[in-house]
């Protein structure tokens, strides 16, 4: 069962209280029975006292009443009157007393009695004085003693009785007390360790209260904290919604951008359509006019007769529809005009809407083609004027010619027809003029917003530009950190080197043979050393130095190369085969450094026991033709419709297998120890960079024992000149890269 | 036309190096007598001072202290009484754009610092040689300039 801890202390005080009742209760009834025992007691002393009391009595009712005979003084009788007095009432008290003791009641009687014996005893002694004075002294003397006997007899029983009862009450009290006093011990124990445990009980419950307030002031200081972050949360919420209802709205704005543009584009288009339409139109007209024109000369001609005086007038008649026949042939071809302009307009809205790059030329081509437009309809209001001047002269004439002959009034009423149709005409040319100028205006918003993006556009590539501006600036800052600290490592090297060889020279007959090799070991580890700076210098100077592309003879280089390696070809009997090799655009002294590094790998990696066969080929072909004739080619990295060089070397050499293809080209790696090998891991490095240096790729086909064919592919102009470049002899010492490696 | 021996002048700050070169003329079969210079500063203040007898050759040291061995070629090369000075190059770096530079501003040879002590003297060997058989002043006591192809010593034996 489990009491919670108020009820545990709730219980603990009900037991607590109900003991301390207990105990006062039997406190109490001690306390009653100690006065019971008090009052025993004192009743024992009153009945010894009474009783003592009462003999003394006695006794002097004897003692005086004989006094009195002897000496007949009547001063000795006043004890005697006295004791008569106050003897009786003092029994009847002791009666009283003892009157619970059926024993002592009967004593009392005895008591009486013999008191009142003594009593007449004494009596007839003093009125035997005066009478019987004479009675025997002595028998009323024994008299006497006999009954004061009997008394002291009588009491001395009561008193020892009385003392005997007293000492029983007494040691039954005794008990009673030390039972009790066990009990109280007991009780008042039992009361103080239920008190402690209320203590405890009570005062884990306060600590239990006390924490509990605390967890409770915490979970409120928590809440509360709480409550702010869900209220921050939601903040953050609301505010990202908005921003996506931003975006949102900014998405929608833009694609009602883009289909406006669309729209405007479409119109464009139609308005285009429209004006053909109208040119197409006008030209008719136009025809029709000239035909009307003759038909009003056939008539002059019937009229010459009549009318020789409107000869003049209708020779001036010819000139004028000469010029609107010149004037509507400048219409006309200004309509072709337009059309060009707006199939231009068209071609560069499309391309507007597709290229953002060539956006801001565009929209200075189109901001030039309307004020050309703007021009050109300018013009043909012009001619639009011109044309009703021209036609008001005409009705002047019309008006002249009626005058002069009724004949012409039919005639004259068609032209006043045709300049009613051109009138239309010109005012419909006006209407086009305003919807052009309005689709300028349209235009020219256009304009200003692509202006607007082509801005962004150019800070977005300002910034492009600075962050590459920034690379770029590391990257130099590493390469010259790269060719710095190897040049400025070769200084003590060189020391150590040429001390080396001074040791050997002048000290040899000083040295032991070990010294000597340990110096031999020296020098050679030193040795490597250089090798390495050089060929790392080498590869970082392919950053540094400057990079000129010569039209160049790879059958020069090659001859150059095998020059320089004429000891190592010689020694190995080795066959060098040149097919084909053609005249390109490269860096002379880069290309130089790769043909030196790939044909001496091939000299290097010969097999023991068979000379080798180095065969060297180029050609220059398509991407697309390179693609697919060679399959070790990686997809995607030649452009079809580039020319590309392509130069090989292969070997009949010892090989390596294919899975170290892409291997062989990272900077120290090498496949033999240097013991089997001599190199510094760096020579095919080296040739990749300067392949890469000329925006090309290579490729490598081996498998062990196989030999080995290193491939690479450059791309060149596609007619590359023929002349011959100008004959450089390489003064420079090839770069220590025997290596290879790789 | 022999001389009985012949003065040379090294700037060089390099102590190392001045070593290397004073043992290399001390086993030469050539009497000479060596001048060292181991600044930029010094050797022209020393030029200057000497201008009435200058050496046969100066071995310089690019990389050299106050002035750099190319600013004392200039200087050397435009002055009325220095420019007749034949100046050999002596250094570590070597660098193509580097050396066309000291042949156009007039430069007799160009020596790479060797690491081999015999390749040392026999390149110092070459040069004096050269100095003595085949350079001769012109009429105008001009030393005319070594063919570019054969600026560059080579340091194999």
């Amino acid at each position: 069962m489990n009491f919670t801890s108020f009820q545990k202390i709730l219980l603990s005080s009900i037991v607590v209280v109900a003991g301390s009742g207990l105990l006062g209760y039997a406190v109490y009834e001690s306390n009653q029975k100690l006065l019971d025992s008090k009052e025993w007691v004192h009743h024992s002393e009153r009945v010894l006292y009474q009783t003592s009391y009462i003999l003394l009595l006695g006794k002097d009712i004897e003692s005086s009443s004989r006094g009195f005979v002897i000496t007949n003084d009547s001063t000795f009788l006043e004890p005697l009157h006295r004791a008569e007095k106050v003897v009786f009432d003092s029994i009847a008290r002791l009666r009283q007393f003892t009157s619970d003791n059926p024993r002592q009641f009967r004593r009392m009687d005895s008591l009486k009695y013999y008191t009142q014996m003594l009593l007449s005893l004494s009596h007839r002694q003093v009125q035997g004085k005066d009478s019987t004075v004479f009675l025997a002294r002595s028998d009323v003397a024994s008299q006497g003693r006999l009954y004061t006997d009997k008394l002291r007899e009588i009491t001395t029983a009561i008193q020892r009785e009385e003392a005997l009862l007293l000492l029983e009450r007494i040691v039954a009290n005794e008990k009673r007390i030390a039972v009790f006093n066990r009990f109280w011990i007991a009780m008042v124990g039992l009361m103080a360790l239920l008190m402690i445990l209320l203590l405890i009980v009570t005062g884990n419950y306060w600590r239990q209260n006390e924490e509990k307030v605390k967890r409770a002031a915490e979970l409120s200081i928590a809440n509360i904290e709480l409550d702010f972050q869900n209220r921050e949360k939601e903040k953050r919420a609301d505010e990202l919604l908005l921003a996506n209802q931003e975006l949102i709205v900014q998405n929608k704005e833009k694609e009602k951008r883009a289909a406006e543009l669309i729209v405007a584009n479409q119109e464009l288009a139609f308005q285009n359509n429209e004006k053909e339409k109208r040119a197409a139109e006008l030209i008719v007209a136009n025809h029709e006019l000239a035909f009307q024109n003759k038909e009003k000369e056939n008539r002059a001609a019937e009229l010459k007769i009549a009318n020789t005086e409107l000869v003049f007038q209708n020779g001036e008649k010819e000139k004028r529809s000469d010029e609107l026949g010149i004037a509507n042939h400048e219409l006309a071809f200004q309509n072709k005009e337009k059309e060009k302009r707006a199939a231009e307009l068209k071609i560069a809205n499309t391309e507007l809407v597709f290229q953002n790059g060539e956006k801001g030329k565009r929209a200075d081509e189109l901001g030039i083609a309307n004020l050309e437009l703007a021009f050109q309809n300018k013009e043909k209001e012009k001619r639009a004027a011109e044309l009703d001047i021209a036609n008001q002269e005409l009705i002047f004439q019309n008006g002249e010619k009626g005058k002069r002959a009724d004949e012409l009034g039919i005639a004259n009423l068609e032209l006043a027809f045709q300049n009613k149709e051109k009138e239309k005409r010109a005012a419909e040319l006006d209407i086009a003029n305003k919807e052009l100028t309005f689709q300028n205006g349209e235009k020219e918003k256009r304009a200003n917003e692509l202006g607007v993006a082509n801005q962004e556009l150019a800070f977005q590539n300002e910034e492009k530009e600075k962050r590459a501006s920034e690379l770029l600036l590391v990257n130099k800052e590493l390469e010259a950190f790269a060719y710095v600290s190897s040049h400025d490592m070769q200084e003590p090297l060189r020391k150590i080197r040429t001390f080396a060889t001074r040791i050997l020279e002048t000290e040899n007959e000083n040295l032991s043979e070990k010294g000597k090799d340990y110096l031999d070991r020296m020098q050679k580890s030193a040795n490597r050393m250089q090798q390495l700076i050089n060929d790392l210098l080498a590869f970082s100077r392919l950053n540094v130095a400057e990079r000129k592309f010569e039209l160049t003879d790879l059958n020069k280089i090659v001859e150059d190369v095998k020059a320089e390696l004429k000891e190592s070809i010689d020694d190995k009997n080795a066959v060098i085969e040149s097919i084909r090799l053609c005249k390109v655009n490269i860096i002379p002294f880069q290309f130089h450094q790769l043909m030196y590094n790939l044909i001496s790998n091939a000299l290097k990696f010969s097999k023991k026991g068979e000379a080798p066969h180095i065969i060297i080929k180029s050609e220059i072909k398509r991407g697309a033709v390179f693609s697919a004739e060679e399959p070790t080619v990686p997809a995607g990295k030649l452009v079809a419709g580039t020319m590309y060089c392509c130069v090989s070397v292969s070997d009949n050499g010892i090989g390596f297998s294919p899975q170290y293809k892409d291997l062989v080209f990272e900077v120290f790696q090498k496949l033999h120890s240097r013991e089997e090998y001599a190199g510094t891991g760096i020579g095919l490095a080296i040739v990749k960079k300067i392949v890469e240096n000329h925006k090309g790729f290579i490729t490598v086909a081996s498998a062990l024992t196989k030999g080995a064919r290193f491939t690479i592919y450059f791309p060149v102009a596609n007619d590359p000149a023929r002349a011959v470049a100008p004959h450089r002899v390489n003064l420079r010492r090839p770069i220590d890269t025997k290596d290879v490696t790789s | 036309m022999k001389r009985e021996s012949m003065h040379l002048l090294l700037a060089d700050d390099d102590r190392d190096d001045s070593l290397f070169f004073e043992e290399a003329l001390a086993e030469l079969p050539v009497a000479t007598q060596l001048t060292t210079v181991r600044d930029g500063e010094g050797l022209m203040k020393w030029l200057r001072a000497n201008a009435e007898a200058l050496p046969q050759v100066l071995f310089l040291d690019l990389n050299i202290p106050l002035k750099n061995g190319q600013d004392c070629l200039l200087e050397i090369k435009q002055s009325k009484e220095l420019e007749h000075l034949i100046v050999v190059i002596i250094t570590t770096s070597f660098e193509q754009g580097m050396i066309d530079l000291l042949y156009k501003n007039g430069a007799q040879f160009y020596i790479r610092k060797p690491s081999n002590f015999a390749q040392l003297k026999n390149v110092i060997l070459r040069v004096l040689s050269a100095v003595e058989e085949e350079i001769s002043a012109d009429a105008q006591g001009h030393y005319p300039q070594t063919a570019r192809d054969r600026f560059v010593l080579s340091n194999e034996i």
